[in-house]
């Protein structure tokens, strides 16, 4: 199991990593599917295993909801919104924000290791903590509200990681209510992203030929 | 018996190397619907090459006509110290480790450099500047994929390498050993000029290592040709035998499994050569000042091979 985690655990660290190289907002939002799909197999067998009937429906309203459903909603959002399909201009260099990212990966398993390391004596448990810094990032690196959106999903993903494995006892309706809150998050981000667009500046020819 | 294997592994690759990339032509043409040049082309480049009057530029000196002979002969070095048919040392084969052959690729390129700043082209110094500022990034990618091998395997010896990944499934289908593949694999593409770096003509502004031999004809064009045909061959072999697909190669030795393997050694690497046809036919070529994401997601995947290390094997 402790093999399983880290490898799902690691898939979804190099999964932020290409999000943070990526500038096509389809690309990212098609990564972020497949990252949730991923966490809601690993949701699954881990219900199986521990013959927990909350793990398993959690992981099915994980699919649906952060494979499918957002995923959807954000693809159909963004053809209405064609100039959001690409970052213009992020606000830090896309090279230099992979390797930062990847230095947050580093900084989170040296803050996990003197911190909650003493209480789980698990290592794999940096992963999580290490996705949730990561996804952090990613909003403060990117202009664009899309990814921001994502950036903020990434967050939540890792706390499903990191509770879903280290805490499988937390109650249901906890965990069930950051689904449905996420609903209400896009609602509401759907609404920001169009006074968004009402008060954006006119790209120009120049802007279309920055990476 | 191990000097008469090292000459036939150096036989082995300077004569097929040329037909490996004639293969990966034709299979990129087929793929776009087109009949394509014969697999034989390169060979026949060569023969046509080595006819040709040489051609040197004026205000040249003599490192621009020697840089090509001796950056072959470098590369033919490296032929014989490299586990190609072999996973046990050939006669030149304990000589040096993983970082001299790495020093010897680096001094093979240098001299090409320099011999590049040399010809006094506007076109060798554009791809001069491209190529060093990549391999500037690129190389200590490297380094950093030897020094995680160097973790796995407790040396930096590439035929213990072979022999370990060979026998320990543990380390095989180790998270450590297929980020270190996997950033491999993309300084692999970067060293082979494919593309999403580099599209293969001369054509065009976005050449890196075309721009650097430019100015070369006759005989030098035909070295300097198949100098990198052997380069990108040893670089395929070594991520074939080492990184992914370490397996039949024979540990012992035994002329007859090192004449099967030599066979299935090229098998492996006309899939290796499939792959990289279609990965090139379904990407397009990344702007100049991309490739650097491009080698910032390399190195991510060869640091990552360290974190993974710490988390599940050393546990530190």
């Amino acid at each position: 199991m402790r093999e399983t985690f880290a490898l799902v655990g690691f898939f979804e660290i190099l999964m932020v990593l290409f999000m943070q190289w990526e500038i096509y907002t389809k690309k990212i939002i098609t990564t972020f599917s497949i990252s949730s799909y991923i966490i809601a197999l690993f949701l699954f067998y881990l219900g199986i295993v521990q013959n927990s009937p909350y793990v398993i429906a959690l992981s099915l309203i994980s699919a649906f909801v952060r494979g499918f459903f957002i995923p959807w909603y954000m693809k159909r959002r963004i053809v209405r919104d064609h100039w959001r399909e690409r970052e213009i201009k992020p606000v830090i260099s896309t090279a230099m924000s992979i390797v930062i990212s990847l230095l947050i990966v580093v900084f989170a398993y040296v803050l996990y290791r003197i911190t909650f390391y003493n209480s789980i004596h698990l290592v794999e448990g940096s992963i999580p903590m290490a996705l949730l810094l990561q996804g952090a990032f990613l909003i403060i690196s990117r202009r664009n509200a899309f990814i921001q959106l994502i950036g903020y999903m990434t967050m939540e993903n890792a706390l499903f990681l990191f509770e879903g494995y280290l805490f499988p006892g937390l109650p249901f309706i906890v965990e069930a209510g950051i689904v449905l809150d996420l609903i209400g998050i896009i609602a509401i981000a759907g609404v920001v992203v169009r006074m968004m667009k009402n008060s954006s500046v006119e790209m120009n020819e120049s802007d279309e030929l920055r990476g | 018996m191990l000097v008469f294997l090292s000459v036939v592994q150096l036989l082995y690759v300077l004569l097929l190397s040329p037909l490996v990339f004639g293969i990966l032509s034709k299979i990129e043409e087929r793929i776009e619907s087109k009949k394509g040049p014969s697999i034989f082309q390169p060979y026949y480049d060569l023969y046509k090459l080595f006819r040709k009057e040489i051609i040197v530029p004026n205000h040249s000196s003599p490192i621009f006509h020697r840089a090509p002979y001796v950056s072959f002969a470098m590369y033919s070095l490296l032929t014989l110290v490299l586990p190609i048919i072999t996973a046990f040392p050939l006669q030149f084969g304990p000589t040096v480790d993983f970082i001299g052959g790495g020093l010897i690729f680096g001094a093979a390129a240098l001299v090409k450099k320099l011999a590049a700043l040399d010809s006094r082209s506007n076109y060798s110094h554009l791809g001069l500047s491209r190529a060093a500022s990549m391999g500037a990034l690129a190389e200590p990618i490297t380094v950093l994929i030897f020094i995680m091998l160097g973790v796995i395997s407790g040396t930096n010896n590439p035929y213990v390498i072979n022999n370990v990944l060979q026998s320990s499934s543990k380390w095989y289908l180790s998270l450590t050993h297929w980020f270190v593949a996997g950033a491999f694999f993309m300084v692999l593409v970067v060293e082979l000029g494919r593309l999403p770096i580099e599209r293969h003509s001369t054509a065009e502004l976005g050449m890196i290592d075309q721009g650097m031999s430019m100015e070369y004809s006759g005989m030098d064009l035909a070295f300097e040709k198949w100098g990198g045909y052997v380069k990108k061959f040893l670089l395929m072999s070594v991520f074939l035998n080492v990184y992914t697909m370490p397996f039949f190669v024979p540990m012992k030795l035994d002329l007859s499994s090192v004449f099967v393997y030599s066979g299935v050694h090229f098998l492996k690497l006309l899939g290796l050569v499939i792959g990289i046809a279609l990965f090139e036919e379904s990407i397009s070529k990344f702007r100049l000042f991309k490739n650097f994401d491009y080698l910032a997601f390399a190195f991510s995947l060869a640091f990552l091979s360290f974190l993974a290390f710490y988390t599940t094997v050393g546990r530190v």
